[in-house]
């Protein structure tokens, strides 16, 4: 008896291990039949009307990277009531995780990427659909509507140019990423005269004033002047990107098939950041945090800070500065001397559709509704970054001081945010970070010369650069 | 002579009559045996085995994250960019050096403060718990507490400032390795768990007879306590040298530049495994990378022979060793 109990437990064991193993597993991308999926309508309403239940009954499961935040579970539930035919389901992927999911043929249907860093990369190793008929034919995407900065969701695979061809994504919200957001106590605390809102200064302007800006006790540097969302204010690949552009100079070929960090132009600008990163002006190798710099800023450790319209948005909800957000003003992104005033997106986040998707229409069904029906009216109202079109910018949050005050700003800024910063299509963002911080670091310890880093910088990228063409059948 | 004859016939037919019933109840046990490892065993197979040995093939091709549809056999290349790749070999180098003062530090320290708990004095559970949590800290919570004490805006500095001294750039080339040695040894506690359960085991009788006849304080731990816990020290030093080879996230958090685990660190830390991740996961280099992992997975396999085999001569055990 006792036997027989312990066989029954045992099989129930194994048989219970193997249906958890086999609910692990791949396949569990569709909801439904993978055949059913194409009798849906390729219905282009926006995502408010959705009548189209499959003959089967059975829902199609679409699968996004977009961000809890980003799609909440209370936009999905909306969607889904109205689109009964699908069900969305978020799925968290940082790169590699996609990398793995691409590889295990188990790709997501929509995935999160910033039209600046990561859609040429996508388009290049096929990861990407083309959209472009699909927003041909679409009702609620009107293109004569777009903003530029839909541009960096084009690719040309003829050519390799960005920003022109193929459209295969679109940004949910995006910022001139390089102005400079400060704390006006700071300033009147210094007797210093509060920047201009429509003039930009050059970088060397803002490194003295927040020189000038800066506390320390000793060595230690009690408040930053100055810190960047995104970074340390140090050598680092979007400041240099921004000041290339705005030289009409780039640290990659024409075709992106080299990179040169040793002309006079990257000396100079490596050399400035050197000198910037030891008068401790800001974060850098030499002042390690342990915050990234927009907390720095609400804690009233910095003076300034280089970061979006979307940065308007976390003070109004930071708990430190919510109740004393008329300290806050914004100057434009600075600018090189003799140079072009350009003030771009670093990011411009928002999505493809996989190539790999077994679903392109529910896909595309979801993706339009996302970007282009009541989610984008309520992310442009509550002013948390800004629209990827002329209709919904009319949207922006006017209401208070505060808000009226970034309105108007990002109203003068946008005249000079349609260049783009110039990333290699070829190499990952992480990779040249990671290229940066091993080469560079020792120059700012005296371990290394700028000319020294430069030559072995420019030997990894253009390995790198070689081994990515290699990969994506170019070279 | 009959009679045995026939007594002997039984006995045969009786045990041949047995013989199937026994096998009957041997395979019932074996297969009983397997069923109970079962659940383990597949998963293990599916999310361990299978990936390990998938892994060891992909370090024999270009696989790059998103080629698996246009992979290519490179053969032995990643190998041999293993052995060409002076960043690697630094990064070994630094390994090695870290592990050399790693692993007889920590053993040395997490040995005398076993020692120091295993004293009948008051409220010894207390310092036991003390010593023992900061173990079962999350290391990233343990990472980033190192790292705001050492920055140099950090609270080492405000004091050294207070005092009246100079800071110290305790994160940068010049010290880089002092704190990523205290971060190691503050960690030593779980370590102290098992001295402590080895010096437990140790009889107290040997002592009361040492003490009889006239052994010192010295004596008593050099020709007891050492012997008898060499197995504990032989397990120690091996799970030490693995975890110091494997070392990864302490330098990583104590970067000057660390934002993410992708930072890198300063170069006096910058370690193998350091080397291994940054191949895969910031340069897409996942054959090589896998490549690095798999020369790092057969050294430790050859230390961990080394180890064993000279066992012998310095390993004491009180009972014999199956198979001896």
């Amino acid at each position: 008896m006792k036997k027989k109990i312990w066989s029954t437990m045992l099989s129930v064991l194994v048989v219970s291990s193997l249906l958890l193993i086999s609910a692990c597993g791949g396949g569990n991308n569709n909801g439904a039949s993978g055949n059913n999926s194409s009798k849906t309508d390729n219905s282009s309403n926006g995502g408010e009307k959705g009548e189209d239940v499959k003959p089967s009954g059975k829902r199609v499961v679409i699968r996004s990277t977009m961000y809890e935040p980003e799609m909440t579970s209370e936009m999905i539930a909306e969607f889904e009531k109205t689109h009964t035919n699908i069900k969305i389901e978020r799925v968290e992927a940082d790169y590699n995780k996609l990398m793995a999911m691409m590889a295990a043929g188990n790709a997501p249907d929509i995935i999160r990427a910033a039209g600046v860093t990561e859609v040429p990369g996508y388009v290049l190793k096929d990861m990407a659909l083309d959209l472009t008929t699909y927003f041909d034919s679409s009702t609620v995407f009107k293109q004569n509507d777009f903003l530029p900065i839909v541009n960096q969701f084009r690719f040309d695979k003829a050519t390799g140019t960005h920003g022109q061809g193929a459209i295969y994504g679109y940004p949910k919200d995006w910022s001139p990423d390089f102005t400079i957001y400060y704390n006006k106590k700071m300033f009147e605390e210094a007797g210093i005269p509060l920047p201009s809102s429509t003039e930009a200064m050059t970088w060397k302007e803002l490194i003295e004033l927040g020189k000038k800006l800066t506390k320390k006790n000793g060595e230690k540097v009690t408040r930053y002047g100055l810190v960047y969302y995104n970074g340390n204010i140090a050598a680092q690949q979007d400041l240099l990107n921004l000041q290339l552009i705005q030289s009409g100079a780039s640290m990659f070929s024409e075709d992106f098939g080299g990179s040169d960090l040793t002309t006079p132009v990257m000396k100079e600008l490596l050399n400035f950041w050197v000198d910037a990163a030891q008068s401790g002006v800001g974060p850098s190798p030499l002042h390690q945090e342990t915050d990234w710099g927009g907390q720095l800023f609400v804690d009233n450790k910095a003076a300034m800070i280089i970061a979006g319209y979307w940065f308007s948005g976390f003070l109004k909800d930071n708990q430190l500065t919510k109740d004393r957000i008329d300290e806050f003003a914004v100057s434009p992104a600075p600018m090189m001397e003799g140079g072009t005033r350009i003030s771009p997106s670093a990011s411009g986040t928002g999505a493809i559709i996989s190539s790999k998707t077994k679903h392109p229409k529910e896909a595309w069904e979801v993706f339009e509704w996302f970007f282009g029906g009541k989610p984008a009216e309520d992310r442009a109202k509550a002013g948390y970054g800004l629209p990827a079109t002329k209709t919904l910018m009319n949207m922006l949050p006017q209401d208070t001081p505060f808000n009226k005050m970034n309105y108007d700003f990002v109203q003068n800024e946008l005249k000079y945010s349609e260049g783009y910063l110039k990333y290699n299509p070829y190499l990952t963002y992480q990779a040249v970070n990671a290229v940066f911080d091993k080469h560079f670091t020792p120059v700012y310890f005296g371990k290394d010369t700028v000319d020294g880093a430069g030559q072995k910088m420019t030997e990894e990228i253009n390995t790198l650069i070689n081994e990515g063409k290699q990969l994506i059948g170019t070279n | 002579m009959s009679q045995a004859k026939s007594t002997g016939a039984i006995i045969t037919e009786q045990t041949a009559r047995m013989r199937p019933a026994s096998k009957r109840r041997s395979i019932k046990a074996a297969l009983e045996f397997y069923l109970f490892i079962s659940p383990w065993f597949i998963v293990f197979v599916l999310l361990g085995l299978i990936p390990l040995f998938y892994g060891l093939y992909l370090s024999f091709t270009n696989y790059a994250g998103f080629n698996m549809d246009r992979l290519k056999f490179v053969g032995f290349d990643n190998y041999i960019k293993v052995f060409t790749d002076n960043d690697a070999m630094y990064s070994l180098g630094r390994t090695m050096l870290i592990t050399c003062i790693n692993v007889p530090a920590s053993m040395a320290i997490g040995l005398l403060l076993a020692i120091l708990l295993n004293q009948n004095v008051r409220n010894i559970g207390l310092y036991r718990t003390l010593f023992f949590i900061p173990s079962i800290i999350p290391i990233v919570a343990v990472g980033t507490m190192w790292r705001s004490l050492f920055t140099k805006e950090g609270v080492i500095n405000q004091y050294l400032v207070q005092a009246g001294l100079e800071p110290v750039d305790w994160l940068g080339y010049d010290y880089a390795m002092l704190p990523l040695f205290i971060m190691l040894m503050w960690g030593v506690g779980g370590g102290i768990l098992i001295y402590l359960a080895g010096l437990k085991a140790v009889s107290k009788e040997l002592y009361e007879a040492a003490a009889i006849d006239g052994a010192t304080t010295a004596q008593r731990f050099s020709r007891i306590t050492l012997p008898l816990i060499t197995p504990v020290l032989f397990f120690q030093f091996i799970m030490n040298i693995i975890g110091s080879l494997q070392i990864f996230v302490q330098p990583v958090l104590l970067a000057a530049n660390s934002n993410s685990l992708l930072s890198t660190p300063i170069r006096p830390n910058y370690v193998y495994s350091v080397h291994a991740f940054q191949q895969i996961f910031a340069f897409n280099r996942f054959g090589y990378g896998l490549a690095l992992l798999w020369v790092l997975f057969l050294m430790i396999l050859l230390f961990t022979i080394v180890i064993f085999t000279t066992s012998k001569l310095w390993v004491f055990y009180e009972v014999e060793q199956e198979g001896k």
